[in-house]
């Protein structure tokens, strides 16, 4: 019986097997020719599809921006898809770019102007000069990505930076706006007098500390030595003898010393933006990248902009060129890439879109940002009198990573008590050689 | 009999070598490979960057000896490795003793206890400046205390702030490791040392302990060499701050080889970490293995 049952399971089970086999065979013998056209179509199709790679260094305020392009770029150009990898742009982005360059770049990478100095020397970057997408981009926005003639970046907005202020505290209190440093001083003594906090500051992020010291820098040192960087690297100028270089470094303790000193280094940005919105702190050197916080925590936050004051009193507004995008020069698929840009250029809708998102300044012609930025009669103003100045003129000199990452440390501790001045500026002297790659 | 019993090894020994050789694959190219590259790296002044790595002979070793940033991250790193592996194992022994004992809820607790370990450093990061940050400040000043809670911002008080969040995340982990051992002790050796006349003390001095020697071992080696490569967590916390104040050595080595464009001094710093966790772990197990308990 056992044997019985035994062979008849077996036989069912061979018997289904042979079935399905055979079923499979007829259908496709059926089902042939149907899909052999399909697999053509699909063939074609496959042939026109494109999708590029790209790194997406960011800040802050960026992040989100790349579903915005997917979307504008899905309605003209449906084959080209974009495989997007967004990492931080402070820590993240040059560690992914050194990883890439031991193997094969990005077909686009996003990153800051400044990367154009550091990548396109190396060749690794594709030319953009004379594309047709070039004449949508502001010609201000042209000199930061230009190396030797040739222009590798397609710069997309940029930021403002300096001092943002309480408007509101600044009428109440009858504070004009400081050009000077007496000014400015008068203007801290009368907050401590009526116990309001000077300036907000967050020196748990280092970058905090490092932006703001390139931001004195650019108005106190490279202002009136333009190369002063360079000349740094070929051992004419030093941090330890420079008088201009140790007024920076000394404002960031002026910042420290009227700041809430004992919560700054544990405090990160979003907590100390929301404390200026509520009225805790009357300025904070920062930059556009704070509009957005601002104005997410209150819409009706009324603030301005002023420039840092310099010993002279003339400090100009610094601007930031920030997303920008590149090209490997070695990508397959340049003409993809091609298209890619002229969609980030020409449409205007998008770029509303961007720069509404981000809050930030448009380095694309004919689009009028409509977002409400209580600072922009300040920018203007700056503008007209041509107090306007980029900021990349000193971080194209003296790079980031290895550099002022490092001396930013150098003032934390400096600001903490652990060292002095003179060691702080004697410890940027020691890493020249890392001042630039 | 004797050729077939060669043949037999024979044909064992290459059936165990095909089953190793994916193993040694990996190891090698994930591992062996890298290390290699790494130690050759290290004589040269690449930046990471660049197609060329020019030849630095021993350079960056001799730099090594004169860093102080790197002897301030190799201070840091052993401090907060000294300081977990003491702390975590007590709190971690205390722990397990505590919960395999009678009390109720005892399943609860140690759910409670290992639910940390599961969460990303980087996130444990993040929670601890929040908390010492936002959330005890505002309880302090609901309580109307003066108490300074924000540990991250002192450059004294950062290692304090730190050993305190990485112990809230590990101490569950180890804690179940000794449960383990603990409840594997067979129950005549306390009752044999109740007959001599031990009390509670005694009893977990010359029972327990001795007897958990071997979970002992794989706690300290663990806590060890995971203190010393600690980074995730100061990524998210302290970004190695203020200053240079919770800088590791893994961090020093990240930020000068990566940020710092420095492939090939990083590298340095990378194969004279090797060192010395190999010097580490290799003192532990010969020290801690002789007095383990074989049962």
């Amino acid at each position: 019986m056992k044997k019985s049952i035994a062979i008849l399971m077996s036989s069912v089970l061979a018997l289904s097997l042979m079935t399905s086999c055979g079923g499979s065979k007829n259908d496709d013998k059926e089902n042939g020719s149907q899909n052999k056209n399909t697999k053509n179509e699909e063939q074609l199709q496959k042939e026109e599809d494109v999708t590029l790679r790209v790194l997406a260094g960011q800040s802050t305020t960026d992040a989100g921006t790349e579903d915005m392009i997917d979307a504008a770029l899905a309605e003209k150009y449906p084959h080209i898809k974009l495989e997007w990898e967004c990492v931080d742009w402070g820590n993240d982005f040059q560690p992914k770019m050194q990883v890439y360059m031991q193997s094969e770049l990005p077909d686009i990478m996003i990153g800051k102007a400044q990367d154009v100095s550091t990548y396109g020397s190396l060749g690794l970057l594709a030319d953009l000069e004379g594309k047709p997408y070039m004449d949508e981009v502001l010609d201000a926005a042209k000199p930061g990505v230009s190396l030797d003639g040739k222009i590798y970046g397609l710069t997309y907005n940029a930021q403002y930076q300096g001092v943002y202020y309480n408007r509101d505290m600044f009428k109440e209190n009858g504070w004009e706006i400081p050009d000077t440093h007496e000014e400015l001083q008068a203007i801290i003594d009368d907050c401590h007098a009526k116990g309001i906090t000077p300036f907000a500051s967050h020196m748990v992020d280092t970058w905090s500390i490092g932006n703001v010291t390139m931001q004195f820098a650019v108005n106190e040192v490279f202002r009136d030595t333009p190369d002063w960087g360079d000349k740094f690297r070929a051992g004419e100028v030093n941090f330890s003898d420079s008088e201009e270089y140790k007024h920076c470094y000394e404002y960031n303790k002026l910042i420290y010393d009227n700041t809430w000193s004992d919560q700054t280094f544990s405090m990160e940005q979003t907590a100390c933006d929301a404390k200026m919105v509520q009225g805790e702190a009357a300025m904070k050197v920062s930059g556009s990248w704070s509009i957005q916080n601002f104005l997410d925590i209150d819409e009706n936050f009324d603030f301005g902009v002023f420039p840092f004051p310099n010993q002279t009193g003339d400090s100009k507004l610094l601007f930031e060129p920030n997303i920008t995008f590149m090209a490997s020069a070695d990508s397959e698929h340049l003409d993809a890439i091609d298209k890619v840009f002229e969609v980030i250029t020409g449409d205007k809708d998008l770029a509303l879109e961007i720069y509404n998102y981000t809050k930030t300044a448009p380095m694309i012609k004919d689009v009028t940002p409509t977002f409400p930025n209580p600072s922009q009669s300040d920018i203007d103003k700056y503008a007209e009198n041509d107090r306007i100045q980029d900021v990349n003129l000193g971080n194209n000199q003296l790079q980031w990573g290895g550099f002022q990452e490092e001396n930013a440390k150098d003032i934390a501790e400096y600001l903490q008590g652990n060292i002095s001045l003179e060691e702080a500026l004697a410890a940027a002297d020691a890493r020249r050689e890392n001042s630039k790659s | 009999m004797n050729t077939h019993d060669s043949k037999f090894k024979k044909h064992d020994r290459i059936q165990y070598l095909i089953l190793l050789l994916p193993g040694l694959i990996i190891f090698t190219i994930g591992l062996i490979i890298p290390m290699l590259l790494g130690f050759y790296y290290s004589f040269t002044s690449w930046n990471g960057m660049t197609a060329e790595k020019p030849f630095a002979g021993l350079s960056n070793y001799y730099r090594l000896f004169h860093d102080t940033y790197a002897a301030q991250a190799w201070i840091f790193t052993i401090k907060f490795t000294l300081l977990n592996t003491i702390l975590q194992n007590i709190g971690a022994i205390l722990l397990a003793v505590a919960l395999d004992s009678a009390i109720k809820l005892k399943k609860l607790f140690r759910t409670i206890f290992f639910i940390p370990c599961l969460i990303s450093a980087l996130v444990v990061g993040f929670i601890w400046l929040k908390l010492y940050g936002n959330v005890l400040p505002a309880l302090m000043d609901y309580l109307g205390k003066d108490i300074n809670t924000m540990l991250f911002g002192r450059d004294d008080t950062v290692l304090a702030g730190l050993i305190i969040a990485n112990n809230w995340q590990w101490i569950g982990y180890w804690m179940l490791i000794y449960l383990a051992a603990l409840q594997s002790i067979p129950q005549e050796l306390y009752s044999a040392a109740k007959v001599d006349g031990a009390n509670a003390f005694q009893q977990f001095f010359f029972v327990t302990l001795p007897m958990l020697a071997p979970a002992l071992t794989i706690c300290i080696v663990g806590i060890t060499t995971g203190s010393l490569k600690v980074y995730d967590l100061l990524v998210a916390s302290t970004n190695g701050g203020p200053g240079r104040a919770s800088t590791s050595i893994i961090y020093y080595i990240y930020s000068t080889a990566i940020n710092g464009r420095q492939y090939g001094y990083g590298s340095a710093l990378s194969v004279s970490l090797i060192v010395v966790l190999l010097i580490v772990a290799l003192i532990q197990l010969r020290v801690l293995k002789r007095r383990e308990v074989q049962l």
